[in-house]
């Protein structure tokens, strides 16, 4: 990586992170783009914090390389890496107003005290900030101290804007509109912007890529809708969106797809890379690509799809879906999600649950 | 170009923070204890002190039976005033934390700012209350009555004064303790089925122990070491083992007994110290720690 | 509060009430007096009432409470300054950064609290004189007033600091404030009361100690040791005016407190209704 492409914002190179015995981070290798909203999607624990605090310089990796910009900054100071932070308590000084805190990065880098009023109303303009300039931080609602935390981060137009869970202590409904307000500054400002969330609709809402971490490394890297519809493990599968699982054993392979037994069930999937016959396999399926009919009506199912058979247990509306909740024989049981437009099912009602044969992930165990 | 060069892998920000004060501890009170450790084992002659390493001060200590009452007196005295001081902090630290309102910390400051006035003044104005010319016995006096002789120069005077010292540490530390504690845990407990009494014994004693242990130590401590109050107010029957000790540094010159006295005294407050210790389940009072 | 409907629980309270009232007569009907009898023409039995300000004249007069009063100040606001520097340093030492030995160094800093001042007067008189050879001096005097000022301190500024959040230092520093600027600007804005708080006590711990700094000076005055010999030697109606003024003092800062509270300029840490 000798030489730096200039549209490459920020690059890790072979991050590691131990504390003490336990490793944090293992080997992340990562370029982010200049007009990038990238998200680090990850359980509790699974090091995406500690890579964003060895990016804003709050921790040194063990090893590897920092770059910004194409410059070296693995052991540069924080103070001196000029990148925007939001906090996840926001973590707004409480003894100065809402424009001092804004204008703090300012005053620390020494910018003119007309450049610095200048660059405020921009913030407070384009954060919707009118008006309170002369606030303190606990006279503000939750959802205005996140923007007064974003324009502190943005003022300085820094090369790079780190947000650690932002959105975690604000309501839900709140919660989704700052989604796409970060998102639409992110596209107007066109800073690229690192966000770590535990929260895959999060993720899936404003970012242009993901990168699923656990246990120190990265699941997976790539597009959101590649992440959700062809994740590269069964974490992964597990963790980007609702699905159910299904483990059992290869019978035979068939050039696309695979025919395996789930608990006596006959089932067509997907194939698994190098699945043969006789490994042990786990398939799983997101709910809404699973449908439920009643079983009298078993010949509108289609022609190259899985069906079981079932009874539905529950339904719990969520709204803008449903979720049809059906016992299998043998105690197991299959979630399948629609629209709650086209609800003419009943509870204790016999249904089938069917899915195409293409549709699903299988991974060999 | 990375930090973690060998000087740096050592003084961290850790040690530039802690080490300026454990150096000064180090220099201006384990030194000197030490020193006092040594002297004990040496021998004074002519107020001057000689290095021969020798257990005779310690033999004198627990030989002569003046010595053995001083420190027994002394050790009487600092539990019994320990004890009647956690009796009577234990309501007021409770009523101050649990119903003054927004006036809680203005109660608490007003019991212990006779603090802030020296000890030496608190007792003079005690003396001006208890002592034979004091309001008290002159009252008693003009009225026609006789004096009450309990409160003239006596060890009961003395307990009096040390109460009135020491009280105020002893309500601070349980209510510091208090102001921190939940009561809601006692609704709980009551919705359980727990009476007052048994909701008190069974939640609030256990979980603010730690705070009344600490205020029992910082009662009995100064108490083992009184020397001012028993001199003022005790008369000659009071002879504190505090006041045996200064005499050693003072008067008769004789640093080496003294120094003796001063390990004894030591051991003692540790002693308190480590029973005390020992009484704290860190897991079972509520503690969670400090920092990260 | 919802107890007050409950008349067992207002029936147990009213006992507690008392005991505080009576805890506050007996520390301070001494003090009152001594004021009442520091007017007096006649301290020893001050009654009928005839009143002078004779004593305060005596007081102001005397250039050997001056002097006392000179190294009292000195005493209290050097050991003030080192206890509160040295206690802050280390509080911020163990919250921030967390170490193997951070139990080892609170043992350390709190263990002067466990020590009598006798001992640690006469120990450091023994390690003074003996040791280093050195005479009583101030310096060793406000070193040794200290050694309890830090640990009290300690526990003042650890209390607070507790609940405070470091990653708002964190914060500061990615958006470019260096350690110094960031202590200065964010940290201590937020720390200062408990910091004044741990002066306070340590200042006044040092200004009115008698065992220590009397073993460490010899014959230098300080205001206790002066009010010690006029104790020993028969009470000077200077001394019941100096204890009058000490008290007033204090209680006008509790005074000017009360007001604050009142008015609801100032909370003082209470956070409920």
């Amino acid at each position: 990586m000798s030489t730096h492409d200039d549209t490459v914002s920020l690059s890790l190179q072979d991050i590691c992170k131990q504390f003490g015995p336990v490793k944090a981070v293992e080997g992340v290798n990562l370029d982010i783009r200049q007009d990038e909203f990238f998200a680090l999607l990850g359980p509790s624990g699974s090091g995406k914090t500690t890579l964003l605090r060895i990016i804003a310089g709050l921790e040194h990796p063990t090893s590897g390389r920092v770059m910004v910009g194409g410059h070296d900054v693995t052991y540069m100071p924080p103070y001196h890496r000029r990148i925007g932070m939001v906090f996840q308590n926001f973590l707004l000084f409480p003894h100065k107003t809402v424009a001092e805190n804004i204008v703090f990065p300012l005053r620390m880098q020494n910018i003119a005290k007309a450049q610095r009023g200048e660059r405020l109303s921009w913030a407070i303009h384009l954060l919707r900030l009118e008006g309170l300039e002369a606030r303190y931080p606990h006279e503000l609602s939750g959802g205005q101290q996140q923007r007064v935390s974003l324009a502190r981060g943005l003022i300085s137009r820094p090369a790079l804007l780190l947000l650690d869970e932002p959105l975690a202590n604000l309501d839900r409904e709140l919660r989704a509109e700052m989604e796409i307000e970060i998102r639409r500054y992110q596209k107007e400002l066109k800073i690229p912007f690192i966000y770590v969330t535990h929260n895959q609709e999060e993720a899936l809402t404003m970012s242009d890529r993901i990168a699923v971490m656990r246990n120190g490394i990265f699941e997976q890297v790539g597009h959101r809708t590649e992440v959700y519809q062809k994740p590269a493990t069964a974490f992964v599968a597990g963790f980007v969106g609702q699905s159910n699982q299904m483990k059992g054993k290869v019978d035979t392979v068939n050039g696309g797809l695979l025919a395996f037994t789930w608990k006596g069930t006959k089932l067509v999937v997907p194939h698994a890379g190098n699945a043969k016959a006789g490994d042990p396999l786990r398939f799983m399926i997101k709910h809404e690509d699973v449908q439920v009919e009643i079983a009298s009506t078993k010949s509108t199912i289609p022609a190259n799809h899985n069906h079981i058979p079932g009874k539905l247990r529950d339904i719990i509306f969520k709204g803008q879906t449903v979720n049809y909740l059906i016992d299998l024989e043998g105690g197991m049981e299959i979630v399948a999600s629609g629209s709650p437009r086209d609800m003419k099912l009943s509870v204790g009602d016999l249904v089938f649950a069917f899915w195409p044969q293409e549709a699903g992930t299988s991974f060999k165990l | 170009m990375k930090p973690d060069s060998t000087w740096r892998a050592f003084i961290t920000p850790f040690v530039l923070l802690t080490g300026p004060g454990t150096i000064f501890i180090s220099i201006t009170l384990l030194l000197p204890l030490l020193t006092i450790v040594m002297f004990s084992f040496w021998r004074t002659e002519s107020y001057e002190l000689y290095a021969d390493w020798n257990l005779d001060n310690y033999r004198v200590l627990f030989g002569e039976a003046a010595y053995r009452t001083f420190l027994i007196r002394s050790v009487v005295s600092a539990a019994l005033t320990s004890f009647i001081c956690l009796v009577l902090a234990w309501p007021v630290a409770y009523y101050i934390a649990r119903h003054g309102g927004r006036y809680r910390l203005l109660l608490v400051l007003l019991l212990a700012a006779p603090f802030f006035t020296g000890v030496i003044l608190r007792i003079a104005a005690l003396q001006g209350i208890l002592g034979p010319g004091g309001l008290i016995n002159m009252t008693l006096g003009l009225a026609g009555f006789a004096p009450i002789k309990l409160l003239m120069y006596t060890q009961f005077a003395a307990t009096i004064g040390h109460i009135y010292l020491y009280i105020p540490f002893m309500v601070t530390a349980i209510y510091l303790s208090l102001v921190n504690f939940d009561f809601a845990l006692l609704d709980t407990a009551k919705i359980n089925g727990a009476g007052p009494f048994r909701a008190f014994a069974e939640v609030t004693w256990p979980l603010n122990w730690i705070g009344t242990s600490i205020g029992t130590v910082l009662v009995f401590i100064p108490c083992l070491a009184s020397t001012i109050t028993p001199r003022f107010l005790g008369g000659p029957n009071a002879t504190s083992f505090g006041m045996s000790l200064s005499q050693q540094f003072g008067e008769t010159g004789t640093w080496a007994l003294g120094s003796a006295m001063s390990v004894v005294m030591f051991i003692f407050s540790f002693l308190v110290i480590a029973v005390m210790s020992l009484t704290i389940d860190l897991r079972r009072s509520g503690f969670t720690g400090v920092g990260k | 509060m919802i107890d007050l409907t409950d008349r067992s629980e207002r029936w147990r309270r009213r006992p507690m009430a008392g005991l505080l009232n009576l805890l506050y007569v007996f520390l301070y009907a001494p003090i009152l007096y001594v004021i009442y009898a520091s007017f007096s023409q006649d301290i020893v039995w001050p009654f009928p009432p005839a009143f002078t300000s004779q004593a305060y004249a005596d007081l102001v007069s005397n250039s050997l409470y001056s002097d006392a009063l000179f190294n009292s100040l000195i005493i209290g606001l050097g050991s003030g300054i080192i206890s509160t520097a040295i206690a802050t340093a280390g509080v911020i030492g163990i919250l921030r950064y967390p170490s193997k030995r951070r139990t080892l160094i609170i043992v350390i800093f709190l263990s002067p609290l466990f020590v009598a001042e006798l001992l640690i007067g006469i120990s450091s008189l023994a390690f003074n004189a003996r040791i280093l050879g050195l005479p009583g001096n101030m310096v060793s005097a406000i070193a040794a007033n200290a050694v309890e000022g830090v640990a009290f301190s300690f526990l003042i500024i650890l209390s607070q600091l507790v609940r405070y959040d470091w990653q708002m230092d964190e914060a500061a520093m990615v958006f470019g404030a260096r350690p110094a600027r960031c202590f200065w600007e964010v940290t201590l804005p937020t720390i200062w009361p408990s910091l004044l708080g741990a002066f306070l006590i340590s200042f006044i711990l040092a200004f009115n100690n008698l065992e220590i700094s009397f073993y460490n000076l010899g014959a230098i005055p300080t205001l206790p040791s002066v009010a010690w010999g006029s104790l020993r030697f028969g009470l000077g109606p200077e001394l019941f005016a100096l204890a009058a003024l000490t008290n007033g003092f204090v209680f006008l800062i509790f005074a000017v407190m009360y007001v604050l509270m009142r008015t609801g300029l100032v909370k003082f840490g209470y956070r409920g209704k």
